[in-house]
């Protein structure tokens, strides 16, 4: 199993306004923990302090025993902390197989670039049997990545030519191919047809399964009550509750803030 | 006619191969950083005097110009650790920076000044011997070296960028700095080495070109602006384009200076640099739109 993520007392102010105030929470491996809340609840600044984009006003983020506050996001990846972005970002240029494989080769050299270890420096192409054999295997891995999450007819696609469904799968395999402790979902969901969303979703399941921790913030509802394991609901900031989907979707107060929200 | 043509463009293919050393320069730590950074050219002129200097002083010229190359490599180490990284971690962006970089230009030329004073130095060829004739022209032996220090160093660029991890590592976090950073590779830890990979590869430039132009503190100027022109002229941000752009410069310069008047083969860099600037801002190889 691997370690808990611990937020405590996060705080984080632009100039006047208040984005997060005083939101603590817990987010052990294998589970997902799913943020929800209106728009404007601070949802994404969390992840970007999270993840290092942002540094907190005041608070702290421990992954296990280490500290991530204040720290830039390669650091904090490199720790095995990592995310997706709201729009999908991609490598223009490589095609599937290769960013994927881009990501593995990070993790297989321990993501410390540069000046790296020095088998990093070992070119291909002059057919030295260890740096052969290693390029086959992270392009089997890139494959084997891709056929897990059942879109393995990806992988010689030239990023260019994804649609955004595509460039949304590609962004989680890449994600998932740094082998993190936590992984950060910014409303992977969204823009996604329905056979889309079924594999984004078993793809958190399978991550779940093997002891990734996942936090997910999702707009849809119903497909996050569905797959989070625990639930905390942000409002102007604030976290007003916390619990079990099942808990979370009676509770009156989040029905009042969240649902009452967007229904009403 | 055809036969002088032929020798102008064989001498402007050695001038060429300088200026696309200087542009590789100017690419990779504007690749790597989005600095343009002109103190470039100084770099070739460390290497140049830094050679001639201590082959002058009866050191065997291989030795003198290994050594030469790692004091280039030292200035661009210097260069990013006492003017760019200060800077930038006080915030300063892209037109402060390059105008740091003018200023650093200005100053290692006065330490150019300073170490070796203003006459020229000479350095003998590496390889001594009659001119090589090609189709009727003919090109000094060292030039021979010259062209194979193109050759070497596009090679290794190559093969490091295409063909290894750490290459292609550089390569992710270049095309999307955010990406990369959430896989753990950082794009600022590469600036160091980009300068160190520069500045290494225009005081090669130096050594090899010394003994065709000889070594004087302020050659760095022409070498700096004429790779600026060839980088500008091949995108920017392309290694096949600066290599393009030097070759494309060197023998515009050559021709137009024989044909029309010496004048011209000064001016003739920045007349394309307008035109490039005007017609084609995006250069020969470079992409129309950088970076979302």
């Amino acid at each position: 199993m691997s370690a808990a993520l611990a937020v405590r007392d996060i705080t984080m102010r632009f100039g006047g306004v208040v984005a997060l105030e005083d939101v603590s929470f817990d987010a052990p491996g294998g589970r997902v923990l799913g943020i929800m809340g209106p728009n404007g609840a601070g949802k994404t600044t969390l992840f970007n302090v999270i993840s290092g984009v942002q540094k907190p006003t005041r608070g702290s983020v421990a992954l296990g025993e280490t500290g991530l506050t204040g720290r830039d996001v390669a650091w904090i990846a490199a720790r095995g902390v990592t995310r997706t972005f709201q729009t999908p970002m991609m490598f223009w240029g490589l095609d599937v197989r290769e960013s994927i494989a881009c990501a593995l080769a990070t993790r297989e050299f321990g993501g410390c670039f540069p000046p790296g270890p020095l088998r990093s420096l070992v070119p291909s192409g002059l057919g030295w049997p260890r740096r052969r054999a290693a390029d086959a295997a992270l392009r089997e891995r890139a494959d084997a990545l891709l056929a897990t999450m059942g879109i393995g007819e990806l992988a010689a696609r030239p990023t260019e030519s994804l649609s955004f469904g595509e460039e949304r799968f590609l962004e989680l395999a890449r994600a998932l191919a740094i082998e993190p402790a936590m992984l950060l979902l910014d409303e992977p969901l969204s823009g996604l047809n329905p056979d889309e969303v079924e594999i984004v979703l078993q793809t958190i399941v399978r991550a779940r399964a093997a002891g990734i921790g996942v936090l997910l913030v999702e707009h849809a509802v119903g497909e996050l009550l569905s797959v989070a394991d625990r639930v905390v609901v942000l409002d102007h900031g604030r976290k007003i509750a916390e619990g079990t989907a099942r808990e979370v979707a009676a509770d009156p107060i989040v029905i009042d803030a969240y649902i009452g929200d967007e229904l009403g | 006619m055809i036969a002088e043509l032929w020798q102008y463009v064989l001498a402007g293919l050695v001038s060429g191969a300088i200026y696309a050393l200087v542009a590789a320069g100017f690419v990779l730590i504007y690749q790597v950083t989005g600095i343009i950074n002109f103190a470039q050219g100084e770099y070739v002129m460390i290497g140049a005097m830094t050679a001639a200097s201590l082959a002058g002083a009866g050191m065997p010229p291989l030795e003198a110009g290994a050594i030469a190359i790692v004091a280039a490599a030292a200035a661009g180490a210097l260069s990013y650790l006492l003017a760019i990284r200060p800077a930038r971690d006080r915030g300063a962006t892209g037109v402060t920076l390059i105008f740091i970089t003018l200023g650093l230009d200005v100053a290692l030329r006065g330490l150019g000044l300073i170490v070796w004073g203003t006459n020229p130095l000479s350095l003998n060829a590496f390889s001594t011997g009659a001119s090589i004739a090609i189709f009727g022209g003919a090109i000094q032996p060292q030039a021979l070296w010259v062209l194979g220090a193109d050759l070497v160093v596009f090679g290794l660029l190559y093969v490091f960028f295409q063909r290894t991890y750490a290459g292609t590592a550089v390569r992710a976090a270049v095309a999307s700095p955010a990406i990369a950073s959430t896989f753990g590779i950082p794009l600022r830890a590469f600036a160091f080495w980009s300068f160190i990979a520069a500045a290494a590869i225009g005081g090669l430039g130096g050594v090899v070109i010394a003994p065709i132009t000889s070594a004087t503190y302020d050659m760095g100027l022409t070498f700096g602006l004429a790779g600026f022109v060839a980088a500008v002229l091949g995108g920017l941000e392309s290694l096949p384009g600066a290599l393009i752009g030097g070759f494309v410069l060197g023998i515009a310069e050559k021709v137009s200076g024989g044909l029309i008047s010496t004048g011209w083969e000064q001016g003739i860099g920045f007349l394309i640099l307008v035109f490039v600037l005007l017609v084609r801002p995006q250069g020969l190889l470079g992409r129309a739109v950088r970076r979302a």
